[in-house]
């Protein structure tokens, strides 16, 4: 409990502090209460091009990982050397991540070189923009690689100690291989990484270097549309990096609210 | 429980005297800067100076770390720190170091200039002035109008020249023969090559941007005399038709802009795009040595005319050290620092200083380095040269850029 005050401590001041300063208590450029950085976010445009731009990449990437972590752990359930080289990303820092794929994919890169030595293409133009393209391919790419072993981890240390007594039981009750890993392995697995996708949502959402690198001009992912409202020469319009900096936590707070129902509601359905 | 209280006091209490832990309180700045000369290199000796500066070339990096400091600790035994800091974040840091009174700042020297100048003097934030006490001011060419004003900002003394440069565009002339020497002509050579060009979002972008409102706008003469919004509304709106007009042929069909000048020197050496910027012509010379450009590039100054600017040294209003920051700025405006710094090899910086008031060897030797076959001719870049107008005009431009531009759909009729 005391651990956990200790912690909680500097993230409640520095909530306390952006809530106050994006009303224009606090701040360089402070002038008392005022609702005006709030609205210049709210009305502009940008704004809401950015939040729906980073949530599509956020939710899908997080998405796809989770999906290619539970099919990888339903067909090797214990970490053999297959495993062990799904894991390696984990040890590249994000930034590394996204200047590989920015280096494979770019217009720039090698996927398009080799194109042009095979006259698939003739410029670089022609290669299709798979990075900085508001798909968001290079990014949600990028972040899969990323994020994949750290679910993949979570699901096997699952597979190990919870569920092979669900499966025993099933086994028991004659249920056949499909049936066990359809209806027992799959979903307790989903349940379990739940969680830890909910983590790897929030990360993405905030993640900085990946963006910096990979994001498009237009619509630009909220964490690089905050740091430029952040470094803006107008002093004043750094209250909206931190109305930026809530939205964002407040997007969080849905997606741990949601977890945290869903998993109420499975576990009233189980008992 | 016991146990989890007392591990809780003692971490409490490590954090406690570590936060009472301060530096002793250094002298004001302004003390340092009434001290006769012979007591501000008396008060340097033996310390750290921390210089806050844009790290993001290594060439201009190894002058600092290679040359600059190794003189510094030879000469005066100083030792001098830099680290990276620019533009908004420095005044942003400086800002929430005075709200919360922290009247010993970490850095005692920054590299200015224009509307991070401007922001700084108009938030408070420098200390000064100091500038004309230092011995190498008076050979500082005080009636170069490029030095003497800082994007139409008298520095007052609160700021010390270190360098100017000049805008110009890069291009690799064995892929382009013929490039564009005017405005008029670079439209016309985008029309003619879709997808081979476009400017970067961040400073030297915007230097472009208003290179062409100048040229525009019928001359920079039309924008001196500090910022007019009439006129400012006039020129954006011819610059706005003028982009419109040219986006679709722009690199992604401007639906995209590469995030700072790094990056567009990426797409150029990628072959992506045939053109390139600088606000430094010479650093194409530099930049060949080092292998990053092809040894066909070469840079162009357009004959409408070239945005010069100078940039500065600044001391914040908490240096830590402003007598060793003195030193230091006084050592970089002297003859040996500025002459190194120009050498094709090492910056290709544009010195600061009027040749016709050192003595011995230097005005010979910077004469026949002006010469290098490397660097653009001395009186291309005075014939060319624009000086910068008031901040408003780069920050508005920034603004609108972005919520014009940028942030719409580019029109298809």
């Amino acid at each position: 409990m005391l651990v956990l005050s200790a912690i909680s401590i500097p993230v409640i001041v520095g909530f306390g502090y952006s809530a106050l300063a994006s009303v224009g208590v606090v701040g360089p450029a402070a002038a008392g209460f005022t609702l005006r950085s709030v609205i210049n976010v709210w009305r502009d445009y940008s704004t809401w091009q950015s939040v729906g731009w980073t949530l599509w990449t956020s939710v899908s990437a997080t998405f796809v990982a989770a999906l290619l972590a539970i099919e990888v752990s339903v067909r090797a359930p214990r970490q053999n050397r297959v495993v062990s080289v799904l894991l390696a990303p984990l040890a590249v820092p994000h930034l590394g991540a996204a200047l590989a794929f920015l280096l494979l994919l770019g217009q720039g890169g090698m996927l398009s070189r080799l194109a042009v030595a095979v006259h698939l293409t003739s410029a670089p133009a022609d290669f299709p923009v798979l990075v900085g393209d508001v798909v968001g391919v290079g990014f949600i790419a990028a972040a899969v690689w990323k994020e994949f072993p750290f679910l993949l981890l979570v699901a096997l240390s699952a597979s190990a100690q919870q569920i092979p007594q669900s499966i025993e039981a099933a086994r028991t009750l004659g249920a056949r291989p499909s049936d066990i890993r359809q209806r027992v392995l799959r979903p307790q697995l989903w349940r379990a990484i739940a969680p830890a996708m909910v983590a790897v949502f929030a990360f993405l959402l905030g993640q900085y270097d990946m963006a910096a690198l990979l994001a498009p001009t237009r619509p630009t992912a909220l964490s690089l549309l905050t740091m430029e409202r952040w470094s803006d020469a107008d002093l004043s319009r750094r209250n909206e990096a931190h109305v930026l900096g809530l939205l964002a936590l407040a997007m969080v707070g849905v997606a741990v609210w949601w977890q945290a129902i869903a998993r109420r509601h499975t576990h009233a359905e189980s008992s | 429980m016991r146990h989890q209280v007392v591990t809780l006091a003692m971490g409490v209490g490590a954090l406690v005297a570590a936060a009472c832990n301060q530096p002793p309180p250094a002298d004001v700045p302004a003390a340092a800067m009434a001290l006769p000369w012979d007591s501000v290199i008396a008060k340097a000796r033996g310390t750290t100076v921390t210089w806050r500066m844009w790290r993001g070339d290594p060439s201009i990096n190894r002058y600092i770390d290679s040359w600059v400091a190794p003189q510094l600790q030879a000469l005066y035994g100083i030792t001098l720190h830099a680290v990276e800091g620019q533009g908004a974040e420095l005044i942003n840091q400086l800002v929430t170091e005075r709200e919360v009174r922290r009247t010993v700042g970490t850095a005692s020297l920054l590299w200015i200039n224009g509307e991070t100048f401007a922001g700084l003097r108009r938030e408070n934030l420098l200390a000064g002035p100091w500038a004309g006490r230092l011995p190498a001011s008076r050979f500082v060419d005080s009636a170069s109008a490029i030095i003497m004003r800082d994007f139409e900002q008298d520095p007052a003394g609160f700021e010390s020249p270190w360098g100017q440069v000049q805008f110009a565009l890069i291009f690799d002339s064995a892929r382009t023969p013929r490039p564009p020497r005017t405005v008029a002509e670079l439209g016309a050579w985008i029309r003619e090559h879709p997808g081979r060009f476009t400017h970067d979002e961040s400073f030297t972008g915007m230097t472009f941007l208003k290179t062409l409102l100048y040229a525009l706008g019928g001359g920079v003469s039309q924008y001196a005399g500090g910022f007019d919004q009439t006129r400012y509304d006039a020129g954006r709106a011819r610059l706005f038709a003028w982009l419109h007009d040219h986006e679709r042929e722009f690199w992604r069909r401007g639906e995209a802009y590469p995030r700072d000048v790094a990056a567009l020197h990426r797409l150029f050496a990628n072959g992506e795009v045939d053109f390139t910027m600088s606000n430094n012509p010479n650093e194409v010379a530099s930049k060949i040595a080092q292998g990053i450009l092809p040894p066909s590039a070469r840079a162009l100054l357009l004959q409408d005319g070239t945005i010069a600017n100078a940039h500065y040294l600044g001391i914040p209003f908490n240096a830590p050290n402003a007598a060793g920051a003195m030193v230091v700025a006084d050592f970089l405006l002297s003859p040996e620092a500025q002459f190194e710094k120009m050498r094709p090899t090492v910056w290709a910086d544009g010195a600061v200083l009027d040749v016709s008031k050192l003595s011995g060897h230097w005005p010979l030797s910077f004469d026949s380095l002006a010469r290098d076959a490397h660097l653009v001719p001395r009186d291309s870049l005075r014939r060319y040269a624009r000086p910068e107008v008031a901040p408003e005009y780069h920050q508005q431009l920034q603004q609108d850029w972005r919520d014009s531009i940028r942030a719409s759909p580019p029109k298809r009729e």
